[in-house]
C-alpha cells in the first residue's frame, strides 16, 4: 500500500485540530458521533487552553485512483515556544498541510512553520480554511502565500473544516502531489523518535517513524543517543483508536511501549535501532531542546528560615516536579536555595507559555502552591581570565570585578501587523532596545516588521503590549540569533536592608534608574504595611539607585465586639493570618507572591 | 453550616443540620451560667451598616416572637439554676416590642432567678424610648438602658441609613432617667465618610451633656454583605483615612478621661464602677445562655449559635435549633482567651497571662510574639501583667492574630 506521512501545521486558531476531525472522519475512522470536537488533543488542559502541547499520529486510509493509500498524519503544537517539537514531528514526514484562515490571512507563526516545513525539505499543500465564513478572503489569503511563501496561489486547496467543503479534494490532493517515503538506506532498523508520551498505565509511549527496516513486538531495542536497551512489550497504531499490531515495516508511523518508566530515558529525535543488529549510524538532526526562560518555583507555605515545617513542602513540590518531569522532559530544574524564599527549584522552560503551562500542572496535578519569581534569560558572562560562564539567574552572576562582559539572547523577530499600527510598534521596539532590520509587504493593508530584540526584553509583557497596539491582530514569532554583549548590570533589591536575590534583575545600564523606580514603586503597592517602617532600596554595584518607604501600620483592630460572637471574630483573625501564610518572609517583612511577578510589569 | 475549625472537635449533626440545644448543652449544673443574651430581632428600619440577625417584621410575629421566647425560657430553667448576676437584651431593638408585649418579655426574663445586684441591660433605639416602656423596663427589673445614639449629626445618620432625629436621644435619656434608671449607655460611632474631627468632638460634647454612666465608641466597620461596603466598593463613599481615624479615637480618649470617663476596653469607657458587666463575661471567657434567633452561648466550653431564622426558631420545639456548634481545644480556646482578654486596657493580670501560656501546646510561640510585641512598644507585660500600650492598642489585631493558635 502507498503511503503518505504528513503534518499539519497552522497558526494558532486557524483551524489544524478542526481540519484533523475532518480527516479522520472523512476517511471513515470516527463516526460522527465519535468525532468529539478535536480529537487529537488529549489533555484537559489542551482542550482548555485551546492549544496543543504534544504531537500525536493517526492512521488511515483513503482510496485514490483504484488504490488505497496509507495515511500517517501528525498533529503538531502550534505555539511558537514548541517549535522542536514540530520540528521533531515534520522530520517523520514528508510532506505538510499548511492551514491558513481565509479570514485572518498569513499570520507570524504560519510563515514560521512554513519555513521550518520547508526546511526540513518537505513537500506543502496550502490549504485555505474557513471559507464558510462571509468574511472569508480565500482568493486573497491565496495571493499571501504566493506573495510570501512563494507557492502559487492556484495550488491552494480550499476548504471549510467545518462544513467538509474541499475535504475529499485535499485528501486526493495528499496522494497525489506529496511524495512517497525515499526508499530505504540500509536493512537495518532506524526509527526517528519524533514524540514521547507518559501514560499512567504503560509507562512512556514511543512515538516512531521507521525509515529504514522493521520493529516486532518482542524485539530488543538499542537507543543510539544514550545506548540504552528495552524489551518492546507493546506495538500500536492509532485509528485514531489503540490498534495493537505485531510489527511496524518501513516508512511506517506508530507508537511503541519499552517497560520505560520516565520520559527523561527517551529523547525526542534519538533514533532507535535493534540491540542485535544495530545500524551503523543514527538518523540526523538530533538536538537537545533549548530553554530560553528560567525562573523560579517555591513551595508558598515554606518558611526561609529553615523550620521544621518547610521540608515536608519542598518535598511534596519536588515530587510533584518529578512527576512532571516523567510527562515533559522539555522543561529543567534544579535544587535552588535562596535566602529569602527557602528551598525551591530553578526551572527552565522553552518559552513563557510552556513556563504557565508547567505552573498550572504543578498546582493542579501536584497540588501544591507555588510562589513563582520573575522569568528571566539566561546569561553568558566572560570573566576576565578568559572562561565564559552561563547563568539562569541573576543572583548568579559573579562578582562584578572578574566580569569582563555580559551577553545576552538577542532573537530575531517577526512582527506581522496591520499597516496603520507600524510607527506604534517600531517606537515599542525601539524602547526595548531593538533594531530595526526592515518592512516587508504582505499584502494589501498589512506588513512583516523584521527586529532584533533582546530576549529579555520580550518576555516584560512584549507580547501583550504587541497586541493591545494591534487591537489583537497583530502576531510574532521569534528565533534565536545569537548571544550579544551588552551594557548590562545586576540591579539588587533590598527589602528592609535584607537583598532579596529573587527580586534582583539584570538590566541594560541605562535603563537601571528608571526600572529600578518602576520596580520599588511596585513592590510599595503588592506589600502590605507592617508593624514598622520598611525602606526598600535599589543598587547597582553597591550604590542605591532609587528608594522608597512603605509607612508603617498604624491600624488593625476590631471595633465592634458584639454579643459574644467568639467564633466569628476568631475565624476573621485567622482568615487575615491564612493570607498572610501564603506570603514569603524576608526577615520580619511578608511579600506576597504577587510582588515576586510585579516587577515584570514595565509601567509603561 | 459553618464546620468547626480543624483545632476543634465538633459534635455530629444530625438531619437538616440543627442540633437540639438541649443534647448539645452540658448536663444542667456542670458549669455555672452567670449571664444571658436575648436576641430580639426586630428593627425598624435596616441600617446600612448593620450585619446584625435584624429585619424589618412585616408579618406581625411579635407576640409569636415573645410566646417563643417564654416557652424557651421554661426549657432552659434546668441550666439557669444559679443566679444570673448579668442578663443583655441586645438586637434588633427590644424596645420595638409593644409596650405589653415588652412587658410580657421581661416579666419571663424576670422570671428567671438573679443575683440581687444583677445588672441587666437592654438595648434601645432612640425613637422607641417612651414614658409607657421605660415603666415596662423599670417595672421588670432592668437596671441599664443602652441607647443607639451613633451621631448627632443628620447627614452623618443619613450616610447610615439610620432614621432618627438626634433630639430624640436626649428625650430617651429624659423618659428613662424619670423612670428611674440610672446607668445609661451611649454608643457612638466614628469614621463615618465624610466626617471630620469637629463633628465627632461635637457628638462627644452632646455625649457629655447627657452625662450617660457608660459610653461606646466604635470604630465604623464595613461589614460584607451591607450596602454599605457595596456603595463602598462601587466607589460612593471613601473610606476615612487612618490617620484621621485615629486622631478621632485619640480625641475621644482626651474629652471622655477629662470628663471623668475611664477607658477601660479598646471601644468603652465608663464612669468608675460602671463598666458592663456583662461584656466582662465575653472578655473573660465565662458561661452565659443564650435566647432568641442568632443569639450566641457559651457554656464551659461549649458554644452554640441559636438558629438565626425567626421562622425556624418559632416554629420550635422549645430549645430546638442550635447551629455553629463548637468545642474548642485547648490551643484554639487559649487563642481565644488573648483575643478577649486583651481588649482590656488594663489586659489580664500576671497569673492569668502566665497561666494561658502554660496550657497548649504553643506557649513558647506565644511568648516570642508577646516578647516582640513587647520590643517594638505595643505591649508591657510585668507585675501588672498583660496588656497593649496605647500604641499598640490600635494594632491590637496585628499581635492578637498571632497569639491565635496557629497550625503550623
Ligand atoms: N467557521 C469555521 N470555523 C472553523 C473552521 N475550522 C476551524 N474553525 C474554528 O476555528 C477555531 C480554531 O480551530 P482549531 O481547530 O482549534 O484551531 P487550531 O488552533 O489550529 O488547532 C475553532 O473555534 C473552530 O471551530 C472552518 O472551516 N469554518
Ligand atoms: S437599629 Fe441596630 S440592629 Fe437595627 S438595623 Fe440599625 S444597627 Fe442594626
Ligand atoms: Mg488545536
Amino acid at each position: 500500500m502507498p503511503i503518505r506521512n504528513f503534518s499539519i501545521i497552522a497558526h494558532i486558531d486557524h483551524g489544524k485540530s478542526t481540519l484533523a476531525d475532518r480527516l479522520l472522519q472523512e476517511t471513515n475512522a470516527v463516526s460522527l458521533r465519535e468525532a468529539k470536537a478535536q480529537f487529537l488533543d488529549s489533555m484537559d488542559l489542551e482542550r482548555e487552553r485551546g492549544i496543543t502541547i504534544k504531537a500525536s499520529a493517526v492512521t488511515v486510509t483513503w482510496p485514490y485512483k483504484g488504490e488505497d493509500y496509507e495515511l500517517n498524519f501528525i498533529d503538531t503544537p502550534g505555539h511558537v515556544d514548541f517549535a522542536y517539537e514540530v520540528s521533531r514531528a515534520l522530520s517523520a514526514c514528508e510532506g505538510a498541510i499548511l492551514v491558513v484562515d481565509s479570514t485572518q490571512g498569513i499570520q507570524a507563526q504560519t510563515v514560521a512553520n512554513a519555513y521550518l516545513a520547508i526546511g526540513n525539505g518537505l513537500t506543502i499543500i496550502p490549504v485555505i480554511n474557513k471559507i464558510d465564513l462571509p468574511s472569508a478572503d480565500a482568493d486573497g489569503v491565496a495571493m499571501e502565500v504566493e506573495q510570501v511563501l512563494g507557492m502559487p496561489a492556484e495550488e491552494c486547496v480550499y476548504v471549510s473544516a467545518k462544513t467538509g467543503q474541499g475535504i475529499r479534494e485535499l485528501l486526493n490532493a495528499v496522494c497525489e502531489k506529496l511524495p512517497g517515503p525515499p526508499p530505504p538506506t540500509t536493512t537495518k532498523l532506524r526509527a526517528l523518535i519524533f514524540d514521547a508520551k507518559y501514560d499512567d498505565y504503560r509507562g512512556v509511549v514511543i512515538y516512531i517513524r521507521i525509515f529504514d527496516g522493521s520493529l516486532r513486538l518482542g524485539d530488543k531495542i538499542r537507543m543510539m543517543g544514550t545506548g540504552r536497551t528495552f524489551p518492546v512489550t507493546e506495538v500500536n497504531r492509532y485509528t485514531p483508536f489503540i490498534q495493537r499490531i505485531k510489527a511496524l515495516g518501513t516508512a511506517q508511523v506508530g507508537s511503541i511501549c519499552a517497560s520505560i518508566k520516565t520520559l527523561a530515558d527517551v529523547r525526542v529525535g534519538d533514533t532507535i535501532t535493534l540491540d542485535n543488529d544495530p545500524a551503523d549510524e543514527p538518523l540526523p538532526g538530533y538536538e537537545e531542546p533549548k530553554q530560553m526562560v528560567f525562573c523560579d518555583f517555591y513551595p508558598s507555605s515554606a518558611d526561609a528560615t529553615g523550620g521544621s515545617g518547610k521540608k515536608g513542602d519542598f518535598e511534596a513540590m519536588r515530587e510533584a516536579i518529578e512527576k512532571l518531569r516523567i510527562n515533559d522532559a522539555s522543561f529543567t530544574y534544579e535544587v535552588q536555595h535562596s535566602e529569602a524564599l527557602g528551598f525551591g527549584f530553578r526551572c527552565g522552560f522553552l518559552g513563557l507559555l510552556h513556563m504557565d503551562i508547567i505552573q498550572e500542572r504543578l498546582e493542579r496535578e501536584g497540588s501544591v502552591e507555588v510562589v513563582q519569581t520573575a522569568p528571566t534569560v539566561s546569561y553568558r558572562i566572560l570573566k576576565t581570565d578568559g572562561e565564559e560562564v552561563e547563568i539562569h539567574n541573576p543572583a548568579d552572576l559573579p562578582d562584578p570585578g572578574i566580569i569582563s562582559e555580559i551577553r545576552e539572547p538577542i532573537v530575531k523577530v517577526e512582527v506581522i501587523c496591520p499597516d496603520e499600527c507600524i510607527g506604534d510598534l517600531m517606537k515599542l521596539c525601539d524602547a526595548r532596545r531593538g533594531i530595526f532590520k526592515g518592512q516587508r509587504f504582505l499584502s494589501k493593508g498589512r506588513q512583516i516588521l523584521d527586529y532584533e530584540l533582546p530576549l529579555a526584553e520580550i518576555i516584560y509583557d512584549f507580547y501583550d503590549k504587541l497586541k493591545s497596539i494591534t487591537r489583537g491582530y497583530g502576531t510574532m514569532d521569534y528565533e534565536l540569533v545569537e548571544f550579544r554583549a551588552n551594557r548590562l548590570a545586576k540591579v539588587n533589591i533590598l527589602v528592609n536592608g535584607d537583598p532579596v536575590e529573587a527580586l534582583s534583575t539584570i538590566c541594560h545600564r541605562d535603563m537601571a534608574e528608571q526600572r529600578s523606580r518602576v520596580i520599588l514603586q511596585k513592590l510599595k503597592e503588592q506589600i502590605d504595611r507592617h508593624q514598622f517602617e520598611i525602606p526598600l532600596q535599589a543598587s547597582v554595584g553597591g550604590k542605591v539607585i532609587a528608594r522608597e518607604t512603605i509607612k508603617s501600620l498604624r491600624k488593625n483592630v476590631i471595633a465592634k465586639c458584639y454579643g459574644g460572637d467568639i467564633s466569628r471574630k476568631r475565624k476573621l483573625l485567622e482568615k487575615q493570618k491564612e493570607g498572610k501564610k501564603r506570603m514569603k518572609q524576608v526577615g520580619s517583612v511578608s511579600i506576597p507572591q504577587s510582588a515576586f511577578l510585579a516587577i515584570l510589569d514595565q509601567g509603561d | 453550616m459553618e464546620a468547626a475549625t480543624a483545632s476543634s472537635i465538633s459534635l455530629p449533626q444530625h438531619g437538616g443540620g440543627l442540633l437540639g440545644i438541649a443534647a448539645i448543652a452540658p448536663t444542667p449544673g456542670a458549669h455555672a451560667v452567670s449571664g444571658l443574651y436575648v436576641h430580639v430581632p426586630f428593627c425598624r428600619h435596616k441600617c446600612h451598616y448593620c450585619d446584625f440577625y435584624s429585619f424589618v417584621d412585616r408579618d406581625g410575629r411579635q407576640e409569636a416572637y415573645v410566646a417563643a421566647l417564654e416557652r424557651d425560657i421554661e426549657a432552659s430553667r434546668a441550666w439557669l439554676t444559679e443566679p444570673l448576676s448579668t442578663i443583655f437584651v441586645g438586637g434588633g431593638t427590644p424596645t420595638l416590642l409593644e409596650p405589653l408585649l415588652l412587658q410580657r418579655a421581661m416579666e419571663a426574663i424576670g422570671s428567671l432567678p438573679r443575683a440581687a445586684d444583677a445588672e441587666w441591660t437592654v438595648e434601645a433605639n432612640p425613637e422607641t424610648v417612651d414614658a409607657a416602656r421605660a415603666d415596662a423596663l423599670v417595672r421588670s427589673g432592668v437596671t441599664r438602658v443602652s441607647i443607639g445614639a451613633q451621631s448627632f449629626h443628620p447627614r452623618h445618620l443619613e450616610t447610615l441609613e439610620r432614621h432618627h432625629d438626634p433630639a430624640s436621644v436626649g428625650r430617651a435619656a429624659q423618659f428613662l432617667r424619670a423612670a428611674g434608671i440610672e446607668d445609661i449607655n451611649l454608643d457612638l460611632i466614628f469614621g463615618i465618610p465624610g466626617s471630620s474631627l469637629e463633628d465627632w468632638s461635637a457628638d462627644l460634647e452632646q455625649v457629655l451633656g447627657l452625662s450617660p454612666t457608660h459610653v461606646s465608641c466604635y470604630n465604623l466597620t464595613f461589614e460584607p454583605n451591607t450596602p454599605l461596603e457595596a456603595k463602598l466598593r462601587q466607589g460612593r463613599i471613601v473610606k476615612m483615612d487612618e490617620e484621621l481615624e485615629l486622631g478621632m479615637l485619640e480625641l475621644a480618649r482626651s474629652i471622655l478621661e477629662g470628663a471623668g470617663y475611664t477607658h477601660y476596653e479598646i471601644s468603652n469607657w465608663s464612669k468608675p464602677g460602671h463598666e458592663c458587666r456583662h461584656n466582662l463575661l465575653y472578655w473573660l471567657m465565662g458561661s452565659w445562655w443564650g435566647l432568641g434567633p442568632s443569639a450566641t452561648a457559651q457554656v464551659g466550653r461549649r458554644r452554640w449559635k441559636v438558629v438565626p431564622r425567626l421562622g425556624d426558631w418559632l416554629a420550635g420545639p422549645a430549645l430546638g435549633g442550635a447551629v455553629d456548634l463548637e468545642v474548642p481545644d485547648e490551643d484554639t480556646w487559649v487563642g481565644e482567651a488573648f483575643m478577649m482578654g486583651l481588649r482590656l486596657i488594663d489586659g489580664m493580670p500576671r497569673d492569668r497571662a502566665e497561666s494561658l501560656l502554660k496550657m497548649g501546646l504553643q506557649g513558647e510561640r506565644r511568648r516570642r510574639v508577646i516578647e516582640q510585641a513587647c520590643a517594638r512598644g505595643h505591649m508591657a507585660f510585668d507585675e501588672r501583667g498583660l496588656r497593649f500600650s496605647m500604641r499598640g492598642l490600635p494594632l491590637a489585631n496585628e499581635v492578637i492574630r498571632e497569639l491565635l493558635a496557629g497550625k503550623d
